[in-house]
């Protein structure tokens, strides 16, 4: 049985490398290590298709939120031996801490010209791949349908609210920057949502298992995981609340100390191509390419209302919005 | 490290001299000095650098941010949050484990091999997979639940969340560890009391009551001391329980605080490593206190046979036992199996949903996943394998050649494995995290620093067995050698090696199907290419793949079970009382 798939997959690797293979010019080889907070399903996906492309790179991920892929590179700079070569992680605010010490290598030459300007960083440091937004979902058995971020603290939701911890998760401590900054509430409105009983702890995927098995019926949770698990027959509903969506863009960058950077720059010349965005679409992501759709369940792009947002003051306010939000859940 | 050795090895003899010659003449001083270098390296290194890192950071005695660290709110609560769970799930555990002993090893109940098979199974399979299948089992969209009309209404949130939860499935988790203690004490009880006490005309109950039970007392002291200090050490129930309610223990809040913030916050954690520390050390010196005043051999002609004949109550307690481990390990095994097996969360498995592809997902797809098997295999394989040779040495420099320092060494040993895995973890970053002095090389990201952390953490499971053999050698075999001129390690290899073997095999057995299944230790060593099963575990679980998490524990018990199923085979050539279950 394995014997018989390996075949087979070696002869589809072997038949994209050959329809591809003028394509490929710089012919990338040799190891290629990629930490990533990916969900591990999506990592493989997408290291299997950029293999296609490039067969002769043998890629392997570490997958973990985005806060511990962090603290593990932190302990390998200290230890003076970085083991990753390429980062993929929730959001541009760790990009830019990266930048600012002179972590990252930049890709001049990649290709970003499909972009609108402000998409990807301008020193090419780091480019986006996504838009991942933060909303609400609620199990389809829950009395009230909530259509914005306050109705979490309505008597409805008392005790029913579950959230992702900044501590875990990437994407959840931008949405908490931005929720606290955009909410006129401010942060008076995660003391509400402590008052109405509301969990934070755990990750995404923590939030997804609760309110889909009906221990809880609410969650803040980023778009893909219910609409996905919704399309496979799970009973959750995914909604983007009347005031706008938080948004991370899942950034991926090259690490300055890597030993590969030739495969390193065509790994991220993958995820930037047309081919590569589709891949975003097809695993039911809003892709960062603008002329590629958006997955069955989201509504138009121009719909997706985001809130303002401003990285260099996120970076500055990433440790005090961690303490904040501790003090008030822990 | 080869500097540590060294200056280990030479400072050693020095201390043990004025001892050892009492003992034995000179020639075997290269033995103890190296066992001790062994020891100082895998015990008491590990245990030094975290006092060092809590209470000296870069050599400064500075030991008031430890202090403050020990007494902010998040660590009193946490430490009474380990002692409560720890002390109540041992309790537990003592009653569910001393009820299946007793019945198992003094009734004349049936099906008794099936039944401690099954019991010991449960054991082995990863604490985060039990944590986890008893969360599925009690969901509100739980299939068995709802098969018998008891699913509670969307939005209860899981009993198991939380305290009560942590407490009920670490007691059912450690009733086996309870059970195994008992029946080797079980095993020293000679008939002749039993026989004697049936001869004055006393009843079974009476005889268990007043006989078995007060003689056991040493085992049942030593085995709800090995249950607290398992509880105080646990992670994966914790962590998958008490994690997603912000319900911390010691080794959940360090772990949180070490994944959260980095090397940046090693001193705080190293502080509180510290703590976990001093509350499993005060459950080892109450069980060496409790060890020491049992000593001395009981030469057994007959052990304990069972005298409790049940009669018509027979089919009865075999169906309470089969029951308990129905509820222990059947029903949350299924619950999980269903997870697996649905296509998403919380849709109801049925005829029309079954799927399998979360299992060809996590086992033919995901590279990570086979390399998680295999990675698991190796480093538990190889962790077993140096083991058994080190348990060897060991075994006979104890028992021979250490005297006085034998205690002090047996207590260096058991650290590690004392400490909760988190605790150990952190120990041998802050050793390998900047590269070994002299060679120049860091271990740290390389498959070195998880074995040694292995090797670390399960030795003294390694040396249970081998020492409790050796116990029972008589020294003229090793006298003999002597005489015909062999010097110690000749000795060692043709005539104490041989004997110790079939311990030796089954420690390393034992210390493979832990190892294999651990997550604790890992789960902070781990990087690209290393991940173990309990990593890869843990971490489907938080990207929101539940029913993958859900495959991979299946097959993983699988596994598991597939091992224990060839050593018992395996056992009918192997001398009497040595695998757990084979009463």
């Amino acid at each position: 049985m394995q014997r018989k798939s390996l075949s087979a997959f070696t002869f589809a690797a072997g038949l994209a490398a050959t329809a591809l293979a003028p394509s490929a010019a710089s012919a990338a080889e040799g190891k290629l290590v990629l930490y990533t907070s990916q969900p591990n399903t999506d990592a493989q996906q997408t290291i299997d298709a950029f293999k296609a492309k490039y067969p002769k790179v043998d890629v392997s991920f570490v997958r973990d939120g985005t806060p511990r892929i962090m603290a593990k590179l932190k302990a390998e700079f200290e230890a003076g031996a970085p083991q990753a070569d390429v980062l993929l992680i929730a959001d541009s605010v760790t990009m830019e801490g990266l930048k600012k010490d002179d972590r990252l290598l930049a890709h001049d030459k990649a290709d970003v010209a499909a972009y609108p300007a402000g998409v990807h960083d301008p020193k090419k440091m780091w480019f986006a791949t996504k838009l991942i937004t933060t909303g609400i979902v609620y199990n389809t058995k829950a009395g009230m349908k909530p259509t914005s971020w306050t109705d979490l603290t309505k008597a409805e939701a008392k005790n029913q609210l579950a959230m992702p911890s900044p501590l875990n998760s990437g994407a959840a401590l931008i949405h908490t920057i931005t929720l606290t900054g955009n909410l006129k509430e401010g942060w008076s409105f995660y003391e509400k949502l402590k008052e109405n009983g509301t969990l934070a702890a755990g990750a995404n995927g923590d939030i997804l298992r609760q309110v889909a098995t009906g221990e809880k019926l609410y969650g803040m949770i980023v778009d893909f995981m219910p609409i996905r698990e919704k399309a496979k027959g799970a009973p959750v509903e995914f909604v983007f609340p009347s005031e706008g969506v938080s948004a991370v863009s899942e950034p991926v960058a090259i690490l300055k100390s890597t030993k590969n950077p030739e495969a390193a720059k065509a790994f991220i010349d993958f995820l930037l191509s047309k081919d590569g965005q589709e891949l975003a679409l097809k695993q039911g992501y809003v892709a960062a390419h603008p002329d590629v759709a958006l997955p069955a369940g989201y509504p138009a792009r121009s719909a997706i209302k985001l809130m303002s947002f401003d990285a260099a003051k996120a970076l500055a306010d990433e440790a005090a919005a961690r303490k904040r939000f501790s003090s008030i859940f822990e | 490290m080869t500097l540590a050795i060294d200056r280990n090895g030479k400072r050693e003899p020095a201390i043990a001299a004025p001892l050892l010659p009492r003992l034995r003449p000179p020639d075997g001083l290269g033995l103890p000095a190296l066992v001790i270098a062994v020891a100082l390296l895998l015990g008491g290194l590990p245990f030094f650098r975290l006092i060092l890192a809590a209470f000296a950071p870069g050599w400064q005695f500075a030991p008031e941010a430890a202090f403050a660290e020990m007494a902010s709110r998040s660590a009193v609560n946490a430490t009474w949050h380990t002692l409560e769970t720890a002390c109540l799930s041992a309790l537990g555990a003592l009653v569910v484990g001393g009820i299946v002993a007793l019945t198992l090893g003094v009734t004349d109940v049936r099906g008794k091999r099936p039944l401690a098979f099954a019991f010991v199974f449960s054991m082995m399979i990863a604490p985060q997979v039990a944590a986890l299948a008893f969360l599925s089992l009690l969901a509100p969209n739980s299939p068995i639940l709802s098969l018998i009309g008891l699913a509670p209404v969307p939005g209860t949130p899981n009993p198991l969340l939380g305290r009560g939860g942590i407490i009920l499935v670490m007691a059912l988790h450690h009733a086996p560890l309870v059970a195994i203690t008992l029946w080797t004490g079980l095993r020293s009880i000679p008939q002749s009391l039993i026989e004697a006490a049936q001869m004055e005309g006393a009843s079974n109950a009476t005889i268990t009551a007043r006989i078995v039970i007060p003689v056991l007392r040493p085992q049942i002291v030593a085995a709800g001391l090995i249950a607290f200090v398992a509880g105080v050490g646990n992670f994966g129930i914790p962590a998958l329980l008490g994690l997603p309610v912000n319900y911390l223990t010691l080794p959940t809040l360090i772990y949180r605080r070490l994944s959260s913030f980095g090397p940046s916050s090693l001193g705080e954690t190293a502080a509180l490593a510290v703590l976990v520390g001093v509350v499993a050390a005060l459950g080892i010196i109450a069980g060496t206190l409790v060890a020491s005043r049992q000593r001395g051999k009981v030469e057994i002609e007959r052990p304990l046979e069972p005298y409790w004949l049940l009669g018509s109550a027979r089919p009865f307690v075999a169906g309470g036992l089969w029951l308990l481990l129905a509820l222990k390990l059947g029903l949350p095994l299924i619950a999980l199996l269903s997870e697996a097996l649905t296509p998403a969360l919380g849709v109801a498995l049925s005829w029309q949903t079954l799927t399998f592809d979360k299992f060809t997902e996590v086992l033919l797809r995901q590279a990570v996943t086979m390399r998680a098997f295999r990675n698991s295999l190796l480093f538990a394989g190889a962790a077993a394998l140096i083991l058994a040779f080190l348990a060897i040495a060991f075994a006979y420099a104890l028992e021979r050649r250490l005297g006085k320092l034998r205690r002090p060494v047996e207590l260096m040993i058991e650290l590690p494995y004392a400490l909760p895995g988190v605790v150990l973890a952190i120990a041998c970053i802050l050793i390998f995290l900047k590269p070994l002095p002299l060679i120049g090389v860091s271990i740290y990201g390389t498959p070195f620093i998880i074995l040694f952390a292995y090797l670390a953490r399960f030795l003294p499971l390694a040396l249970k067995a081998p020492v409790a053999a050796m116990a029972q050698i008589e020294a003229h075999h090793e006298e003999a050698a002597k005489l015909d001129g062999a010097n110690l390690w000749q000795m060692l290899r043709f005539i104490v090696a041989p004997i110790l073997a079939p311990a030796a095999a089954v420690s390393a057995l034992m210390v493979f199907l832990v190892a294999f299944n651990e997550l604790t230790v890992s789960a902070l060593l781990w990087s690209s290419g290393t991940e173990t099963l309990g990593v890869v575990l843990f971490s489907l679980k938080e990207a929101g793949l539940a029913g993958e998490a859900a495959a991979v524990a299946i097959s993983a018990s699988t596994i598991i079970l597939v091992a224990m199923l060839i050593l018992d085979l395996l056992g009918r050539h192997l001398p009497q009382n040595i695998l757990p279950w084979r009463l």
